[in-house]
């Protein structure tokens, strides 16, 4: 009797299981399917046009760029590179970090810090972050400074930005909540204000790596004899298209990697956010 | 525990009129009472219990706890929020000791007290979720022993079961009540149900649309537990739903 009523609820589990799946697994498979015939177009035109110019300066045909790719991605003298520019944005980065995130917290909690600095900090996000350049080259010099200051610069608006917004969001019930329970100033702070601000910050902080890893190679064509992007220009004078494209794509990678770690942090940092019952 | 209100007055200043939302309110509290404060929407009870709790000040009269003032939010008055104001970041457990670690009371005591309060709500093995993993009942007993743990001399619950449904209304405040008859803490509550007013409060306050006006101080002499289908209690329920009604049209009148 037993052995029978086992069976019957393996077979109604895997009834319940073949239902289930081929139409979630169906979904998945159409949408692989889109994307997969998107890149073969993609592809195709990119071959088409290498074949029209017939010209490896113009635009070399996709499979001698991936060949170039899995070189590169070998060639001690680009990754030395990619980790010198690398290192550039994470010290930027932790600039930004230390600037823009206190005082986004003055910004957000103080509506008279509010008033203060807005219009300075407004004002300043308008310049155009590569008309820096110029400016940065006349402080610093050649080398890591204006990489660094640009990086920096360019991060610690949307980390300023997302820290005010992550502060104004605060419920109002939060701090009057901790105030009946005997919360001074610095519970407010450490207990209310940073945990409750945490999940824009990071946001803020997902896009100010993601715009320093953009403009430090803008930066690095001009202010510098080292790094990923001085990789590329020294790839364009040696005229090895091939090279600078597989260094492009290498950037895309390279870019997306960065983001998914900040994304998978931002999820183990703010794990309440998606303890959703 | 000696809550005086003392003539509170509150005025509103919005687009050049004045609003006054009330006006000369006196009553106190005794020592383990359970008050409720009742009346229609916008008759300004949650302005008072507010301004009990310090999170805004009167326009006039003044709040004596224990013969001391009251000026701001302090660890002697707790509160529990209508939507439970919990920390979402925090786990049970944080939550609740938040006020005691707050207060500097010592570790050992902290935990035997935590594990007191947990018993008591039937929330053992749930100290470490996230308020987001908590059901409805679970996080309001979490709300109201999270304002416990500080040991408050008054407990401030603002319409603590306004955003459930009737049927889980009528089991929560059968646990409330359950709750409260193992920690007879003082208790002010807002709410604007009748059926609620009279299952958990000794006493129902009942105020006027029209600037808070004291309509009736009743006193509700059932015995605990509560017992709905009770003649006394449908006799206490009728006489609170005329005067409910007055309290209300006091307003429309006014208005016409």
């Amino acid at each position: 009797m037993e052995a029978i009523k086992d069976k019957i609820s393996v077979c109604t589990a895997g009834n319940l299981s073949v239902m289930d799946k081929p139409d979630n697994s169906g979904i998945e498979k159409q949408k692989f399917l889109h994307r997969l015939g998107v890149a073969i177009a993609f592809l195709g035109i990119w071959q088409l046009a290498s074949i029209h110019y017939h010209s490896n300066l113009l635009l070399p045909p996709p499979v001698k760029t991936a060949q170039r790719l899995l070189m590169i991605l070998q060639d001690l003298d680009v990754l030395k590179n990619l980790a010198i520019t690398l290192s550039r944005v994470l010290t930027g980065f932790l600039y930004a970090i230390v600037i823009g995130v206190p005082l986004g917290f003055l910004m957000g909690y103080s509506q008279k810090a509010m008033q203060a600095l807005d219009p300075l900090v407004g004002s300043i996000r308008q310049v155009p972050i590569m008309a820096w350049i110029p400016l940065t080259i006349v402080w610093f010099g050649l080398g890591d400074g204006p990489t660094i200051f640009l990086i920096a610069i360019s991060g610690v608006f949307p980390l300023i930005l997302n820290t005010i917004a992550g502060v104004r969001g605060i419920s109002q019930d939060y701090y009057h909540a901790a105030r009946s329970m005997g919360a001074g100033a610095w519970s407010i702070f450490a207990h209310v204000i940073v945990p409750g601000s945490l999940p824009d910050i990071l946001t803020g902080a997902r896009l100010a790596l993601g715009s320093g890893w953009m403009s430090v190679i803008c930066a690095e064509f001009i202010a510098t004899s080292a790094g990923f992007g001085y990789s590329m220009v020294e790839a364009q004078t040696r005229m090895e298209t091939d090279k600078l494209l597989a260094l492009m794509v290498m950037g895309a990678l390279v870019g997306y990697v960065l983001d998914r770690v900040l994304q998978e942090l931002n999820k183990s940092l703010v794990a309440w956010r998606f303890s959703k019952q | 525990m000696n809550l005086q209100i003392e003539n509170i007055s509150k005025v509103f200043f919005h687009a050049d009129k004045v609003h006054t939302v009330l006006k000369n309110v006196s009553f106190r509290v005794q020592e383990g009472q359970f008050v409720s404060l009742l009346g229609p929407s916008g008759c300004g009870k949650t302005t008072l219990l507010t301004i009990i709790a310090g999170f805004q000040t009167s326009t006039g009269g003044q709040v004596l706890l224990n013969g001391q003032e009251v000026t701001k939010p302090g660890p002697d008055r707790g509160f529990v929020f209508q939507n439970y104001a919990l920390f979402p970041w925090m786990t049970v457990r944080e939550n609740i000791l938040y006020p005691m670690k707050r207060q500097k009371m010592p570790r050992l005591e902290r935990e035997a007290r935590l594990d007191n309060l947990l018993t008591m709500a039937q929330l053992e093995g749930k100290e470490h979720l996230m308020p987001g993993q908590l059901s409805g009942g679970m996080k309001q007993r979490t709300a109201v022993i999270r304002a416990l743990a500080g040991r408050p001399e008054v407990l401030l619950m603002d319409e603590p079961l306004g955003a459930v449904d009737f049927q889980m209304r009528q089991i929560l405040q059968e646990e409330l009540e359950a709750l409260w008859l193992k920690d007879k803490t003082t208790v002010i509550m807002v709410t604007h149900d009748i059926d609620e007013a009279i299952f958990l409060s000794d006493r129902v306050i009942v105020m006027s649309a029209q600037e808070g006006e004291i309509l009736e101080d009743l006193a509700v002499m059932l015995p605990r537990p509560r017992v709905r289908k009770s003649g006394l209690y449908q006799g206490y329920k009728e006489h609170l739903t005329e005067l409910l009604q007055i309290a209300q049209g006091a307003k429309t009148v006014n208005l016409a």
